[in-house]
């Protein structure tokens, strides 16, 4: 980590505060902000020291709850709800179409590393089902035409999320 | 009968700029507020109480009687928590005020400040409502400028209050109110064992109101309009309006607000509100207030009006307000089956009753999808649901039973037809 980053993180973690409650808010934006969409250890261990906790208890943290990740992430990770709303307004149609438009299963990462894709939970859009969530933006009432576009819309940039 | 005038939802869609507190006290925001700080606090409590406005989280529990417990604590500090990990499959209401009216919330628990005497209050939101937090935030900063939150609020000597926003980190669980303070804490959110009751030991261990978004919001109603007039838009068993969420085989989805005692029916067919079916296959059954609520037949559901006390004598339940209609094509194992992987994944791990329980009965609802269920299977699942709720800690494991049940109840046929 080099003295920019560095100080961009230190940012973060003090920006409300840096007080051991907004640990979720300051861990979820150190993932936001980072390249490959994870925790990474130094960064652990720079939070652990910035908010007086032990490596161990970040990293139990990031382990249990569904936002943070420990491994790198695809550029464009699409999560597909699939909660009972969403579920039976066709969310299987969602992953179908994916995988024939990105060409690899369910959790695997193009070799581009540019998307990946999986189910989650509800996500609170339920009245728009079936839905994809990138990062904060959700994407309602999809079918397989606005799944191609969509996915094309990402990789040429006409899509910010 | 439609509701005539939004209570809750008065000034959605009519500011432009939701965070701005000139706007929200246009459109009579901090009335409340304004009458409450002249108020006898005991007084407080009585139009609470007359309101008969229950929890509208999902657990339905009296918020006059909620209040009442805090109130007579003597330690302190005393903590003010807004649950907004609003996680219920099927609800999307808290996110509308969070995002369209956050001073009515952030109102609603000044009023709680100032009758608890409290300094501090938290505001817990989901980690998946991202956008929203930042919405909140600047509400708040406008608050904070207008002399609404800080020191000295609307220059009363010694009304100090603030608020901290808490994010989420996409753990359902944390819906619950001892795992959200956990998290609150910076620990992982796991529930607590209960008793002693949050009211007593809650925020690091202090006395503590955790009540829901909307609740806050209808605080703010109450003290407006008095308990009185409040209790007369719902029923004797429960007053008020009612956010409710309508999703799933539906026509018009989409977030409402009723009357509560209103007839079903016209929440379920009118164009108004849902319209009917989108598919144009008839309602077979609907799953009521989140994953956690009942099912009920389209028998069932029949007559019904929306209200606390027919929905309960009918082994139905508000809950959160959700209200995810299904059509004829879906049955009950399968959907029984989605719920399941739901509780699966969401279980946290803390019990074994509940850990364990979950992926057993999801073992079980997927042996029944295959129709290789055995002679003895459907009494095995019943002991099974028993355990669960009977041995689970926290209100996660005890409620995942009761949507398998009402299945059961309703659709016992499509469980003997997967026995061999």
């Amino acid at each position: 980590m080099d003295i920019r980053e560095r100080n961009e993180k230190l940012r973060i973690i003090h920006q409300d505060g840096g007080e051991q409650e907004n640990i979720l808010e300051i861990l979820i934006d150190l993932q936001f902000a980072s390249e490959e969409g994870y925790i990474d250890k130094e960064t652990a261990a720079l939070v652990a020291q910035e908010l007086h906790m032990t490596e161990t208890r970040v990293y139990e943290i990031v382990s249990y709850y569904a936002m943070l990740k420990e491994k790198p992430q695809a550029k464009f990770v699409l999560k597909v709800c699939n909660s009972s709303p969403c579920h039976f307004s066709r969310s299987e149609e969602v992953i179908l179409s994916l995988e024939k438009k990105l060409g690899v299963p369910i959790g695997k990462t193009t070799d581009d590393g540019l998307f990946a894709y999986h189910y989650i939970p509800c996500v609170g859009a339920c009245d728009i089902g079936p839905v994809v969530k990138i990062r904060d933006t959700v994407f309602g009432s999809l079918d397989d035409d606005k799944i191609s576009s969509l996915i094309d819309n990402l990789r040429n940039g006409e899509v910010v999320v | 009968m439609a509701l005539k005038e939004p209570v809750l939802l008065k000034r959605v869609e009519k500011m432009t700029d939701p965070t701005s507190v000139e706007e929200f006290t246009k459109y009579g925001g901090f009335d409340a507020l304004k009458k409450a700080v002249i108020m006898d606090k005991e007084a407080i409590l009585d139009e609470l109480d007359t309101a008969h406005l229950r929890g509208r989280g999902g657990a339905a529990y009296p918020l006059g009687r909620k209040w009442r417990h805090l109130y007579g604590s003597q330690n302190t500090p005393k903590y003010i928590v807004c649950n907004a990990d609003e996680g219920e499959p099927g609800t999307f209401k808290d996110k509308m005020l969070l995002e369209k009216d956050p001073l009515s919330v952030i109102e609603g628990m000044v009023i709680a400040g100032y009758v608890f005497g409290s300094n501090d209050g938290y505001i817990y939101i989901r980690g998946e409502y991202r956008h929203i937090q930042a919405v909140f935030h600047q509400a708040v900063r406008n608050a904070r400028a207008a002399g609404y939150l800080g020191k000295n609020i609307m220059g009363i000597e010694g009304f100090d209050y603030d608020l901290h926003i808490i994010s989420g980190g996409g753990a359902y669980v944390c819906g619950e109110n001892s795992a959200l303070l956990n998290s609150v804490e910076g620990k992982t959110g796991r529930p607590r064992v209960k008793p002693p009751h949050l009211a007593d030991v809650g925020l690091y261990l202090k006395p503590t109101l955790v009540n829901n978004v909307e609740s806050f919001a209808c605080v703010s109603a109450v003290i407006n309009m008095g308990g009185e007039a409040f209790l007369n838009l719902g029923t004797k068993d429960g007053g008020g309006t009612k956010l409710i969420c309508l999703s799933g085989h539906i026509k018009n989805p989409g977030v409402y607000e009723v009357e509560l005692g209103m007839p079903l029916d016209e929440i379920l067919y009118s164009e108004e509100y849902g319209g009917g079916t989108s598919t144009g296959r008839p309602i077979k059954f609907i799953h009521f207030g989140g994953q956690s609520g009942p099912i009920g037949t389209s028998e069932q559901i029949k007559d019904r009006l929306y209200d606390y006390g027919d929905f309960w004598y009918n082994k139905l339940a508000i809950g959160s307000g959700a209200i995810v209609v299904m059509d004829t094509s879906v049955n009950a194992i399968d959907y029984m089956t989605s719920v399941m992987e739901f509780f699966v994944h969401e279980s946290c791990g803390k019990c074994t009753p509940c850990r364990l329980g979950t992926t057993r009965l999801l073992e079980l609802f997927k042996k029944f999808q295959r129709h290789g269920g055995k002679q003895g299977d459907i009494e095995k699942l019943e002991k099974m649901l028993e355990h669960i709720t009977n041995l689970s800690a926290c209100g996660l494991g005890q409620s995942v039973s009761v949507s398998a049940r009402s299945a059961l109840a309703g659709y016992r046929d499509e469980f003997e037809a997967c026995i061999n």
